[in-house]
């Protein structure tokens, strides 16, 4: 293991071997790029990540991210990152050539993102932002826009940020009150709020560019009533020169994690002279920003697998070195003459391990699984192009929510190992702890990506992505049948997919007669549910691989108990986290309602 | 300017270490690989401020199979214009001196650079012999360079010190820490190397004079003992009872 906080073997399995990066590269879209030479940019952001990124780590977590004189101050390391990832060209790789990009895949440019939040995940969001940002420009603004705003986003001297929260509109985008008001020249005038803002100041640049949520004066209520604008904080001149666009940093907010990443509360047109300029169609703005929010759940995900990666490496080193206790002998006595055995040599501590490792390496291979739809949403055509694109919004909120809400049981489990040390600031277990907690927050909290899953993706087209999804899984559970002892876990994946068939029949009447409150009451159970049978589809496919690659060659040069430990992690998984599923079931199953608002008000059930 | 670099192979720093056939082959079973850093970070990286400086064409080269073909992308990824590889298995140092130097004897080379040793085998021998073979300068561990017209000055590392010394173009250099700052592979550059020229040339077919009989492993460390900061009286007992140290 080169590193403690993650395993480049372990990446170049999932993109090279697991999940195939090179049925990606025979398209033509993406033949300029081969294995060979993404491999050397994995390996240049590995080189990156251990030498720039992971030693400030805790530091900015000692001195965070502040607000002084109507700015906010961040570690300068941030801009020397930004730095570095635009003059590598890092920044939107992704992207076409016309656009500046070097059209990487997603899958590729993903795991460049989790190598970064495994090293530090105070960083990356500041460029994750800066692309998302001049996508969304790139997809939906004018030539003009584009000319004026993306070169300038992807050479870095220029940084994004996505504004849509206000005080009385988190969870619910459509109570956003931040208004435009239309002017002569096009642009428009934009006053309000926005809270909450990721990198809404602090990097050492000349302008940073808000796409802001806001709506136009006279727009319908709710959603359908939300456009979106670029509202730069200074705005460009005739001459080209900036000048201020009174957007106030009006404070920062100090967090518990994620000290380094600043969040910023800022004011537009306190003056009554902030511009904004509309960025696709009026009214629309909600939906071209599910783009952004879209690869920003998936960057979320990541970024939760990412310091959960870091939190897990860092407790099997500890684990590995620390002495305490002794092994029981044959009576059951211990025999205090001997030495201490290391604490990797309890079956509890090596629960622990495993539980991590089974979350952070199912939860990556889920994300990698998402970007590789996202490619081939780029380069199929019809039906099939059409199923990537509705997996992809099946998978997603759950490639959010399981990273960040299992992350945590991860990181708590590795804290433990490092027993009372573990509590204390001066191990970094504590930070890994703090910081993932923000995951299942931001970019849709649980609460919301549960509803999103089972009340629009799953019945969506009448369950069509549901479908696709089963059959994936059968054609990974048919690809395990070829070996004996995968077969046994093949046939437990199969009776937990029936159990979802039952909860469906049984809860799907409910939404049909029009009672969505039963019908949604549980949905967090729901996600807990099929996420856990998604992780467990995620090991078998790498029971799957694992067992081809041991009858044939690694690809990558992996030794052979990188494989064994594979099959290994799978049968943990089987033995302790699937059976979870059955509890779910039996929640989601049982009619009587103890939550539901007609049950009890609220005054009663917690009086 | 022109320059070739000769860049080796090693495993990667922090890998697993064994060996089979009587301890005489290394085991390379799930052993990854890089470039030689001291060639990548400082030869290469010089060779290519010397262009960039001067012009001139950066050559890189390497004794080698096919599968070294990856860190010779990298090199040309890294900025090298065009890259050798001879086709033939790496045995001795002497064997590998005498391959690049009849490589080099064919082109019009001001400056032969390589790392002051690979970081598996830290022969450190290889250059000495190329100079040799070309009858030119040696400068071994530079650490920093000065190139003005066909004078090189240039600093060496010495014990508990340096050493500035001068000399003439063509000469012999190998690279120790601070000839050069690293540089990573950007992604032009790793999109331009598969386009730039790989030339596979056949061996002359010198015969090794060296064969490695064995390898042995130091002993193994004894474990760590972690000892609690409040436990200063453990500790003492320890380093005095144990290991013996006060
Ligand atoms: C560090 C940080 C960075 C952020 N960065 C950004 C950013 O860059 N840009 C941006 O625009 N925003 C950002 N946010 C805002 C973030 O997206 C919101 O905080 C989040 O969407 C939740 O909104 P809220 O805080 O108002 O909570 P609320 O919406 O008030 O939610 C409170 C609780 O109620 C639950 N809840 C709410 N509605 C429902 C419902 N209908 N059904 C069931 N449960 C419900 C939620 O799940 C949650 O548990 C950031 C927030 C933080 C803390």
């Amino acid at each position: 293991m080169p590193n403690i906080f993650s395993s480049i073997e372990n990446i170049r399995f999932n993109i090279f071997e697991l999940h195939k990066i090179q049925d990606i590269l025979n398209s033509e879209y993406y033949q300029d790029h081969d294995e060979e030479s993404l491999d050397m940019v994995l390996s240049s952001v590995m080189d990156v990540a251990e030498k720039d990124m992971y030693p400030v780590f805790r530091e900015m977590d000692e001195k965070p991210a502040y607000y002084e004189d109507g700015k906010v101050i961040i570690h300068p390391a941030v801009d020397k990152m930004l730095k570095i990832a635009t003059d590598n060209g890092w920044l939107g790789s992704h992207f076409d050539y016309d656009d500046g990009g070097s059209r990487v895949p997603m899958m590729l440019s993903g795991a460049a993102s989790y190598i970064m939040a495994c090293a530090n995940n105070n960083v990356g969001g500041y460029i994750g932002l800066t692309a998302g940002a001049a996508n969304l420009i790139i997809t939906f603004g004018t030539q003009e826009l584009k000319d004026l705003y993306v070169p300038k986003m992807l050479s870095g001297d220029w940084t994004g940020t996505m504004a849509l929260t206000e005080p009385q509109a988190g969870s619910s985008l459509s109570d956003i009150t931040t208004k435009a008001i239309p002017q002569e020249d096009g642009s428009y005038k934009i006053v309000g709020q926005k809270i909450f803002i990721s990198g809404g100041d602090g990097p050492n640049v000349d302008n940073i560019i808000h796409l802001t949520l806001a709506r136009i004066e006279g727009a319908p209520a709710g959603t359908k009533g939300i456009s979106l604008f670029v509202v730069p904080k200074n705005r460009i001149s005739a001459d080209g020169s900036l000048e201020d666009n009174d957007v106030i940093t009006a404070g920062d907010f100090q967090k518990m994690g994620q000290k380094g990443y600043s969040t910023v509360h800022l004011s537009y047109g306190e003056k009554n002279n902030c511009h904004g300029w509309m960025v696709g169609v009026e009214n629309r703005g909600l939906a071209h920003m599910f783009q952004m929010m879209n690869g920003a759940r998936l960057d979320v995900g990541l970024t939760a697998a990412g310091v959960a990666t870091a939190a897990y490496y860092h407790s099997l080193q500890y684990a590995k070195e620390r002495p305490q206790g002794r092994k029981l002998s044959k009576d059951g006595t211990k025999d205090v003459s001997q030495q201490q055995t290391t604490i990797i040599n309890h079956p509890d501590v090596r629960r622990m391990l495993l539980l991590q490792k089974s979350v952070i390496e199912g939860a990556f291979s889920l994300i990698t699984e998402c970007y590789k739809l996202e490619d081939q949403e780029r380069i199929l055509e019809g039906e099939a192009k059409e199923e990537a694109h509705l997996l992809l919004e099946l998978l997603t909120p759950m490639a959010k929510t399981y990273p960040a809400e299992m992350g945590q049981v991860a990181i708590t489990n590795g804290l433990q190992i490092y027993g009372g040390y573990g509590f204390c600031t001066e191990f970094p277990l504590q930070q890994y702890y703090r910081d993932i907690r923000i995951m299942s927050l931001y970019e849709g909290t649980t609460g919301i990506q549960s509803l999103d899953l089972l009340g629009r993706k799953v019945t969506m087209q009448n369950g069509r992505a549901m479908q696709i999804l089963t059959q994936r899984i059968s054609e990974t559970m048919a690809a395990s049948a070829s070996y004996d002892d995968l077969k046994p876990y093949a046939a437990k994946l199969q009776a937990k997919l029936e159990m979802v068939q039952e909860v469906m029949t049984y809860l799907l009447p409910f939404a049909m007669k029009g009672d969505y409150e039963k019908y949604l009451a549980d949905a967090s159970i729901f996600m807990q549910m099929a996420s856990n049978i998604v992780i467990a589809w995620q090991w078998l496919k790498m029971g799957v691989a694992a067992k081809e690659i041991l009858l044939t060659k690694s690809k990558v040069g992996l030794a052979s108990s990188f494989y064994e430990s594979k099959i290994e992690t799978m049968k943990y998984y089987y033995k302790y986290e699937l059976p979870k599923v059955d509890a779910c079931k039996e929640i989601l199953t049982n009619p009587e309602d103890v939550t539901l608002s007609k049950s009890a008000e609220a005054n009663i059930l917690f009086s | 300017m022109n320059s070739l670099v000769c860049i080796s192979k090693t495993p990667e720093t922090t890998a697993k270490i064994s060996f089979n056939d009587n301890n005489s082959q290394f085991d390379t079973e799930g052993v990854q690989f890089i470039m030689n850093p001291y060639d990548e970070w400082y030869a290469l990286v010089r060779a290519l401020e010397a262009k960039e400086q001067h012009g001139g064409e950066v050559t890189v080269i390497n004794v080698g199979p096919a599968s070294n073909d990856v860190v010779i992308r990298k090199a040309l990824a890294i900025g090298a214009d065009k890259a050798v590889r001879v086709d033939t298995e790496a045995n001795d140092a002497f064997q590998v001196a005498s391959e690049i130097a009849n490589y080099a004897k064919t082109g019009n080379f001001d400056l032969i650079y390589l790392g002051k040793e690979t970081i598996d085998y830290n022969g450190a021998e290889l250059g000495a012999m190329i100079a040799e073979l070309l009858d030119i300068a040696y400068i071994s561990f530079a650490s920093k360079m000065e190139v003005d017209g066909n004078v090189a000055k240039i600093e060496r590392d010495i014990e508990g010190g340096i050493e500035v010394v001068e000399v003439q173009t063509p000469f012999v250099i190998s690279a120790a820490k601070g000839l050069a700052e690293q540089r990573i592979p950007n992604m032009r550059g790793i999109m331009m190397a598969k386009r730039k020229p790989l030339e596979v040339v056949p061996s002359s077919s010198v015969q090794a004079k060296v064969s490695v009989k064995e390898y042995k492993l130091p002993e193994m460390k004894s474990g760590v003992k972690l000892v609690d900061p409040d436990n200063m009286d453990e500790l003492v007992r320890l380093l005095s009872e144990e290991a013996k140290v006060i």
